[in-house]
């Protein structure tokens, strides 16, 4: 076995150790929190049977049976965060290989394993769930609901990405084992006729494993959809209904039609590699098909990720922001807009492959249509910061992050978006760059925003101030040398998807490319200092942090802005203090009972 | 402490604990039957994976591993099914709140129907496509029109009929009269049978008289691959049919509770009316 194999598997070893280590002391955190579902445990080892009344056996099988749905929530961020490394760590080795021209540590075909596994499991396995994470924990108490419609199907959908995560990353698991099968080489886009030929069965796996998550996306969706027209309490009415409500009722909404097309294709797919059929063969439906099928969900699933980001941002930056959100209906209706017009732009991602010039003159058309509301959510945004008592707290430099580099990676957009300027782009390193600014620059911004504004809500502690801040600058930082360097390399003509850049020089600008090749592996890495930080911050202060006793740690209740999850945190708070506090309505929970009810 | 259930979940001014009766009994917070139902449904995508590395002229393992974890996933699959559709809405049944509950799962269905047309959606992409397309390398039962068989026109009655049963089985349901009910879901349900009888018989026919199988040409794909995936929801809602049935049978439901009636009712009329498209577009637009 070639020592980069044995390195790699030794990585990824180690990485499942720190992954388990990680998952098995979370609940050694939990049992010392002050509150599990929202009661007060017994603080000596966490006997959850002792004069506190439980609902939960202790233990790992707490976790395993668990129907709660902030349970069930934190599971889920878990596991995205457990993906979102294992992603991580993939583009760091490719990066640091790029980083000269030639092949160096890895093998081409290494490398293009790499790249499919970043894109499937940063897209996959860390961004649907993530989004699943917060929605779980927050939409039932900002709805004032009691928990999930379904609270066993959505221990189901949680417990079905576990395996699904296995199968895809199966193929570099059985690299030591010296098997037949290796990672998958087919990029997250797996076009025929490529996926078709290639014999690995690596890839079989692959795709079963991501039906899989997608089978669970989908009851996740289903039940949330459920969940938001049927549990929000009495004084919840479709006009209060706030901002990541409505966008995770959108985002479920484009999720019931795009994930279970892709999962047709994917079973399309399958066939065609095992049973002989022709679905995506040149004597049936052809590449183009399987591109139409794939785009026709690749392009609702970037705004399945966006959208709830966008609704986390618009609840979390007036908060600092002193001020309402401006414009709320407006920034509902665009995200309904959105909702609706992302099936309608696919094939801006197939310009260059050949499609009828009359349907490319439309997509582009929807495709500038679909920049129109993204615009006015930005510009609400912008607007909501005017003249407000701005307070640069991490959670809101994470949203002003988001927001400049959404100007940067929406107005890429809007370039490739046109046809002959998406000739000259198409599959460089721009489209890479453009598509970073937004599920970079936005989805993980956001997702560390919103980490940091509920950490006291979730750990019931504060997380360490300085050392936020810090992650943030890094991120920042980081994003824009990494991102802005693909752009202009795009500019260059540096195409996507390449293990090593020696091009011939005389047709190649080779120092220039180099030298913003370097600059990216450059911001990659100040960007994993920033994460390591984070990831640091968030475990140390889970177990360690100081204990939040202020009921309203972000000062919202002077500007009007007290949101539900924190009033509801107040009740948790002031239950388990004196058990005296009379608690009405149904944001008052289980923290309300009293001992012996049972 | 009130009991509460996936289907009851009213809006009552005390949290409700959803999972009470499950087990592990007596913690309302905790159920086993999630993480039973999901090793079951993860370990059918892994059997799958078994049986493809299985396959070929030199399998990497034993070609029976794969169906083998097949097996054990239906049995860990069911068993989850049943302790939580069990606990969720059979245990409780005439003490759940009556009415609170059928929005839900109505809304709840009629979402997961939504997702059907999609993964329906995906195989008639296809088969439009090769329509519109060359259409060339035409098996035998399509030049020569076979493929719009009596048969097919049989069967297509036969579930068109069951969905006519259905609903007035429901009809009966909601007038109070039980006898009636019970006898026209029954029949129902034998027509069900009946349609995916003749569906078989129908493969048998194709594949051994006429020589045509899913690998013959575009066409053999989208036959296949359509009415496979469509026989697959009538074998599901055949199953449903015959859990509501039984569950009739020991006397549940009434003219106030019958939402799993109507949720199934929803499904079934919808898979009679996917084939009656199926018809008319992969049989008999292939032949005009
Ligand atoms: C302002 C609205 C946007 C427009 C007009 C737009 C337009 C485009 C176009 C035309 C391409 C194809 C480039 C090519 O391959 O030649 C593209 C690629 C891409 N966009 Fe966007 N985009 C927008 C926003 C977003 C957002 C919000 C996201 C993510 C959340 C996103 C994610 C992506 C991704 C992942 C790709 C690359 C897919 C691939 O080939 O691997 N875009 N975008
Ligand atoms: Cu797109």
């Amino acid at each position: 076995m070639p020592p980069e194999q044995l390195a790699l598997t030794a990585l990824v070893g180690g990485l499942f150790v720190l992954a388990f280590g990680f998952v098995a002391s979370v609940k050694n955190w939990r049992t010392r929190l002050p509150f599990v579902g929202g009661k007060r445990l017994a603080t000596d080892g966490g006997h959850a049977h002792g004069g506190s009344h439980a609902h939960k056996p202790s233990g790992i099988v707490r976790w395993l049976t668990t129907v709660d749905h902030k349970d069930i929530g934190i599971l889920y961020g878990t596991y995205g965060v457990i993906a979102f490394l294992w992603g991580g760590v993939a583009v760091l080795i490719m990066r640091i290989e790029l980083f000269t021209a030639a092949s160096t540590y890895i093998s081409p075909n290494m490398y293009n394993a790499l790249l499919t596994s970043h894109g499937i499991t940063m897209l996959f396995l860390f961004g649907t769930p993530i989004i699943a994470a917060f929605a779980n924990y927050f939409v039932p108490l900002l709805i004032g609901a009691d928990d999930m419609a379904f609270p066993r199907i959505n221990a189901i959908a949680f417990w079905l990405l576990p395996p699904g995560a296995l199968l895809i990353w199966a193929g570099f698991f059985t690299i030591p084992l010296d098997l037949a099968i290796g990672p998958a080489e087919t990029s997250w886009t797996m076009y025929t006729p490529l996926s078709v030929e290639q014999v690995n069965p690596g890839v079989d796996l692959m795709l079963l494993g991501l039906h899989l998550t997608g089978v669970s996306a989908t009851m996740g969706a289903i039940n949330f959809i459920a969940t938001i027209f049927t549990e929000r309490g009495d004084d919840v009415s479709w006009a209060n209904l706030d901002i990541f409500s409505w966008t995770i009722l959108t985002q479920s909404g484009i999720i019931l039609f795009a994930f279970p097309l892709l999962g047709s294709a994917l079973i399309m797919l399958l066939l065609d590699r095992n049973f002989g059929t022709t679905f995506f063969a040149v004597e049936g439906g052809g590449p183009i098909l399987w591109q139409h099928l794939f785009w026709f969900f690749g392009h609702p699933e970037v705004y399945i990720l966006v959208l709830p980001m966008m609704g986390l941002v618009s609840w979390i930056l007036p908060k600092f922001a002193g001020r309402k959100l401006f414009g709320f209906k407006f920034v509902v209706y665009s995200t309904l807009a959105i909702g609706v017009l992302s099936f309608g732009v696919w094939a801006h991602h197939m310009f260059g492959s050949g499609i009828d010039p009359r349907i490319r003159a439309s997509f582009m058309a929807t495709s500038l249509a679909i920049a129109i509301p993204s615009a006015v959510k930005t510009f609400n945004w912008i607007t909501t910061l005017w003249n407000g008592n701005v307070r640069l707290t991490t959670p809101m430099l994470f949203c002003i992050g988001f927001i400049s580099n959404f100007v940067l990676g929406g107005i890429t957009g809007v370039f490739l978006a046109s046809v002959p300027v998406n000739y000259l782009l198409h599959e460089t390193y721009y489209v890479v760059g453009h598509f970073h600014y937004v599920v970079m620059g936005m989805i993980a911004f956001a997702g560390f925003g919103a980490i940091y504004y509920w950490f006291p809500i979730v750990t019931g502690r504060m997380y360490n101030r300085t050392l936020a801040k810090a992650h943030f600058w890094l991120s920042m930082i980081g994003v824009n040398i990494t991102f802005f360097a693909m752009l202009l390399a795009g500019y260059f003509e540096m195409p996507r998807r390449y293990a090593t850049y020696e091009f011939n020089p005389s047709l190649a600008p080779l120092a220039e490319i180099t030298l913003l090749h370097q600059a990216m592996t450059v911001g990659a890495l100040i960007i994993t200092v920033g994460t390591v930080l984070w990831l640091v911050n968030i475990v140390w202060s889970w177990k360690k942090g100081g204990e939040v006793t202020d009921p309203d740690p972000w000062d919202t209740k002077e500007y009007g802005l007290h949101g539900r999850e924190f009033a509801w945190f107040e009740q948790q708070l002031a239950a388990t203090d004196g058990g005296e506090t009379e608690i009405d309505g149904e944001v008052a929970t289980d923290g309300g009972e009293t001992l012996g009810d049972e | 402490m009130s009991v509460e259930t996936d289907d009851g979940h009213g809006h009552g001014d005390s949290h409700h604990l959803p999972a009470v009766e499950d087990w592990p009994k007596g913690f309302g917070e905790a159920s086993w039957w999630p993480f039973i139902a999901a090793l079951g449904g993860g370990g059918f995508y892994v059997g799958a994976a078994l049986f493809i590395l299985g396959r070929g002229t030199e399998p990497m393992l034993n070609p029976m591993i794969g169906p083998l974890v097949f097996v054990l996933s239906t049995v860990a699959f069911l068993t989850g099914l049943y302790g939580w559709l069990y606990h969720a809405f059979i245990v409780d049944f005439w003490e759940g709140e009556a009415d609170s509950y059928g929005f839900p799962l109505k809304l709840t269905m009629l979402l997961f129907l939504g997702t059907e047309v999609a993964t329906f959606g995906g195989g008639f992409v296809y088969y439009f496509f090769v329509r519109a397309g060359a259409w060339e390398n035409l098996p035998a039962i399509v030049t020569e029109g076979e493929v719009l068989s009596t048969l097919v026109i049989a069967n297509t009655l036969v579930l068109i009929a069951s969905s006519v049963t259905m609903h007035y089985a429901h009809h009966a349901l909601l007038k109070g009269d039980r006898k009636r009910f019970v006898r026209l879901l029954g029949t129902t349900f034998g027509l069900g049978l009946v349609f995916l009888a003749g569906q078989v018989y129908e493969y048998y026919e194709f594949i051994f008289h006429y020589g045509f199988g899913i690998t013959d040409g575009a066409y053999g794909t989208a036959f296949y691959g359509l009415t496979g995936l469509h026989g697959l929801h009538v074998a599901l809602g055949a199953v449903l049919l015959a859990i509501v049935f039984v569950r009739a049978l020991y006397g549940h439901y009434s003219p106030e509770k019958h939402v799993s009636i109507s949720t199934v009712s929803m499904y079934w009329h919808f898979v009679d009316v996917v084939w009656v498209f199926l018809v008319v577009v992969l049989y008999a637009g292939a032949i005009v």
